[in-house]
């Protein structure tokens, strides 16, 4: 397992590597001088070669990245054009917010796609897996922004059953020793609080959970089809097993295998989706701090919150092998070997 | 053309999505001579008036129809799919098929490049290359494609080397055909069946990431037509008027949804295992 660890690990430097010079790329892409289109017409010979410097515009290119480099290896993002405070500081205040959103959306999906997958695959071709299949298409083809101005509009405006946005009612104690609303309040003993935050994650982790929901459940019905036609079905059949058996003890459990890997893959690909729905639900994470800085041009901060998302995205794609690996044998051999 | 009968019969659902996406196109195509108003015209005095048989789908705080927004923006939106996906088509599968038939450094360095490219959420990078490139239709759909090229080299580079090996690649190898000429003729022709796939199923999300740009105002800039941005610039009115945005949002969700059951379809169709069954 070590072995296999390590060589997981080594695979990923280069990878690293490349991802670091496309963030540190993204501000020299800028057209025309950096610090001139960011600062706007109205600025004055000295903010610009103050932004300049600032911004590092003023060294070579090898010695920009150099810098960049140095920086990050002291967890230094820059600083916010727009605040002037550390990017890293205000994306870690931010992450647990996101944190909290993902992970309830996270358990939705699992908890409603793979049912799905299952009930489909049990009853292929049936007018419930037409009906499935069709709405989790609908689930993969529907903008984020749509969905949660349709669920805002049902569910907060004509129905008054949850809050339209925010993360927490204005007089409700907010996040405290983890930053988790929802860890903390239960911590605290505080069930109103708690309460208080699970309305307000509903709709926008049922955004974030649609289309992961909706490609698990493609996935697993797809997965589990094909191992139910598989020889040691039919011996399992052949054995007298009940079909309960035979589904979930042999089927389900060979054919959730590859969906950890799509679970894990999409999940950090669902997280970029954090942008719009963060944005639209006024949530106060690290989607929104993006897309904030988009709106004011702050450039270390979209550096900052895109280099974030990326390792969010490498660190579960390797979270994923380890889950892989300690649940098959045959991975772990293959790759030590 | 028989295969395509065959494919569209044994796929109700793919014939669906294909008459939907074409409805749109004609639709989109024919709306100068079929709505009686132009998707810029103001005419304040009948701002956000409800659907009824003058406006079908209701006016926006312009006054503008919004119906006719619509189809004008299924013009942009169509464009924009077609090109976004040829333009990524046209970086990732050469970079892909050199990739899987060269091998070597030359494979090692650009599967490198391609998964740190995929190492980022799509929507992410999309978002910050087209933050850095400044706001406009362009160069939203220049983000799109930079992000999407990565999945095109995958796929290409599988089908190189799948093909790479096979014996009439050796037979050409062997009679001293050049590389070029090995390449395009023999490597990239054999391999289009899942490129295929890939392209519809790029062509969804190529609408979704542009649109989704253009809401967050990265992408066309007021009063293009366009359905992202037109949902943004009416959230305002969603309470009061409804259908201001729901209208363009809906219509991105009917064409990315046309156009996946076509891929989805097509990606039963092509897969190997099914074919063997059919024949």
């Amino acid at each position: 397992m070590t072995a296999f660890l390590i060589r997981r690990l080594l695979a990923m430097v280069p990878v690293l590597a490349l991802v670091l010079v496309i963030v540190f790329s993204l501000v020299r892409l800028i057209p025309g001088d950096p610090a001139v289109t960011l600062l706007g017409p109205g600025a004055t010979q000295q903010q610009i070669s103050a932004l300049r410097l600032q911004l590092d515009l003023d060294k070579s290119l090898p010695l920009q990245f150099v810098s960049y480099l140095g920086g990050l290896a002291q967890g230094d993002l820059g600083q916010s054009l727009k605040s002037g405070l550390p990017v890293a500081r205000e994306l870690l205040s931010r992450l647990p917010a996101t944190l909290e959103l993902a992970f309830v959306a996270l358990i939705g999906a699992i908890l409603v796609g793979i049912p799905l997958g299952v009930v489909s695959a049990t009853r292929p071709n049936s007018a419930l897996d037409h009906a499935l299949r069709v709405g989790s298409l609908v689930g993969v083809s529907v903008p984020a922004f749509l969905l949660a101005l349709i669920l805002q509009l049902v569910f907060s405006v004509w129905l008054g059953w949850l809050p339209v946005s925010g993360r927490a009612s204005p007089f409700a104690t907010g996040a405290g020793a983890t930053g988790f609303a929802l860890l903390d309040s239960l911590l605290a003993g505080n069930p109103r609080a708690f309460l208080d935050g699970l309305a307000h994650v509903i709709l926008p982790a049922t955004v974030l959970a649609a289309f992961l929901a909706a490609t698990l459940g493609r996935f697993v019905r797809n997965a589990l089809m094909e191992t139910l036609g598989e020889d040691f079905i039919r011996t399992a059949r052949a054995k007298g097993l009940t079909r309960a058996e035979v589904v979930y003890g042999h089927g389900l459990r060979n054919a959730l295998l590859p969906a950890i890997t799509v679970v894990g893959l999409k999940f950090a690909e669902m997280l970029g989706g954090a942008v719009l729905t963060e944005t639209i639900f006024a949530w106060p994470g690290i989607g929104r701090y993006m897309f904030e800085a988009i709106r004011n041009r702050d450039y270390p901060v979209i550096q900052g919150t895109t280099l974030l998302f990326a390792l969010i995205f490498v660190a579960s794609s390797i979270v994923v092998d380890i889950l892989h690996a300690l649940l098959d044998p045959r991975i772990r051999r293959k790759v030590a070997s | 053309m028989k295969d395509a009968v065959a494919f569209l019969r044994a796929n109700p659902l793919a014939l669906a999505g294909l008459v939907l996406l074409l409805a749109l196109a004609i639709g989109s195509a024919l709306v100068p001579w079929l709505s009686p108003y132009t998707p810029t015209r103001l005419d304040i005095l009948h701002k956000l008036a409800p659907p009824g048989p003058t406006h079908w789908l209701g006016t926006d705080a312009f006054g503008r129809d919004v119906a006719t927004r619509v189809l004008y923006g299924g013009q942009v939106t169509l464009a924009i799919g077609l090109g976004v996906v040829a333009l990524a088509f046209l970086v990732g599968v050469p970079l892909g098929t050199l990739a899987g038939y060269a091998g070597g450094w030359v494979d090692a360095v650009i599967m490198r490049v391609v998964d740190a490219m995929l190492s980022f959420p799509g929507l992410v990078l999309a978002t910050a290359l087209a933050a850095a490139f400044g706001p406009s239709l362009q160069n939203a759909m220049l983000a799109v494609a930079i992000t999407l090229a990565p999945q095109f080299a995958r796929v290409a580079r599988g089908q190189a080397v799948a093909i790479a090996s096979r014996p009439y690649v050796e037979a050409a190898v062997t009679l001293g055909l050049t590389r070029g000429r090995i390449l395009t003729r023999y490597v990239l022709a054999n391999g289009v069946g899942p490129l295929l796939v890939q392209s519809t199923l790029s062509l969804g999300s190529a609408i979704l990431q542009t649109a989704s740009l253009g809401f967050l105002g990265l992408g066309a800039q007021p009063p293009a037509p366009e359905w992202g941005a037109d949902v943004s610039l009416n959230l305002d009115y969603v309470r009061s008027a409804p259908w201001v945005a729901l209208a363009p949002g809906g219509a991105i969700l009917l064409a990315v949804l046309a156009i996946n059951l076509v891929g989805d379809g097509l990606a039963d169709w092509l897969d190997p295992r099914r074919r063997a069954e059919r024949d």
